[in-house]
């Protein structure tokens, strides 16, 4: 492919595609990135954000 | 602070994708969501220090990348790298379609040393660009290159794949036209 040479070089090209091992890298991936998200975390935004605005009235 | 709820929405946007970069790192998913947890605490401390309009999810790769690693050494756990030795290949076989399985794909990746692992995963999972991975790990641009290039390999020879990049269409049409095509 020659039309691809001047290209910069990205990660899509090694493990783009064709690659069983750029494919199966993005399964892994985006297996757990698709997990619910613990309420803890949206739970624990809102503390900081309150101690915040706590803080911040003047 | 006008931005304080816009800066947490933006936060709470980016968890999926910290909490698969963590699994990634840690390998354990309790380790990994107590590595959000640390980020999170953190980015919050530190978001007068974050330029708006520069790259979030970058900027939290690196705080959770910071935390991962100052972790494995109060642990006195030595991080591992490329040069450390691991033999031994996986007992894997492709199934008959020749798909390979994730799980297995999987414990090929654990056996990879760190510094491969985050390059092959920000590279080929996360989406970052190779400037933008060296940035996070705060290295060379040739180094990731060179770390993603041998995460790959080592990966290919725990899974017994081999030379895949001859599977491609574009070799397979060299092959039936004749090498001179190519």
């Amino acid at each position: 492919m020659k039309s691809n040479a001047g290209h910069r070089v990205s990660g899509s090209e090694i493990l783009g595609p064709n690659s069983e091992i750029g494919r199966k890298l993005r399964q892994y991936y985006d297996e757990i990135a698709s997990d619910e998200v613990p309420d803890r975390f949206a739970q624990l935004l809102s503390r900081l954000e309150q101690a915040e605005t706590s803080t911040d009235k003047e | 602070m006008a931005s304080a709820s816009g800066f947490r929405s933006d936060l709470l946007a980016a968890i999926p994708s910290l909490r698969a970069f963590a699994v990634s790192l840690a390998q354990n998913a309790d380790k990994a969501d107590d590595l959000v947890q640390e980020t999170l605490v953190k980015a919050w401390d530190k978001q007068k220090s974050f330029q708006p309009g520069t790259n979030l999810k970058a900027w939290l790769f690196t705080i959770l990348r910071n935390e991962f690693y100052s972790q494995m050494r109060k642990r006195g756990r030595e991080v591992q790298d490329s040069d450390g030795t691991m033999t031994g290949r996986l007992a894997v076989h492709p199934s008959q379609d020749g798909a390979l399985d994730l799980q297995d794909f999987r414990r090929a990746l654990k056996q990879l040393p760190e510094d491969q692992r985050e390059a092959i995963i920000l590279i080929g999972a996360s989406g970052f660009s190779y400037e933008e991975a060296a940035e996070i790990c705060g290295c060379a641009v040739g180094t990731i290159k060179s770390r993603v290039s041998r995460g790959r390999a080592r990966l290919q020879e725990l899974l017994d794949i081999s030379g895949e990049a001859d599977y491609g269409p574009d070799s397979i049409a060299a092959q039936v036209l004749g090498s001179n095509v190519a």
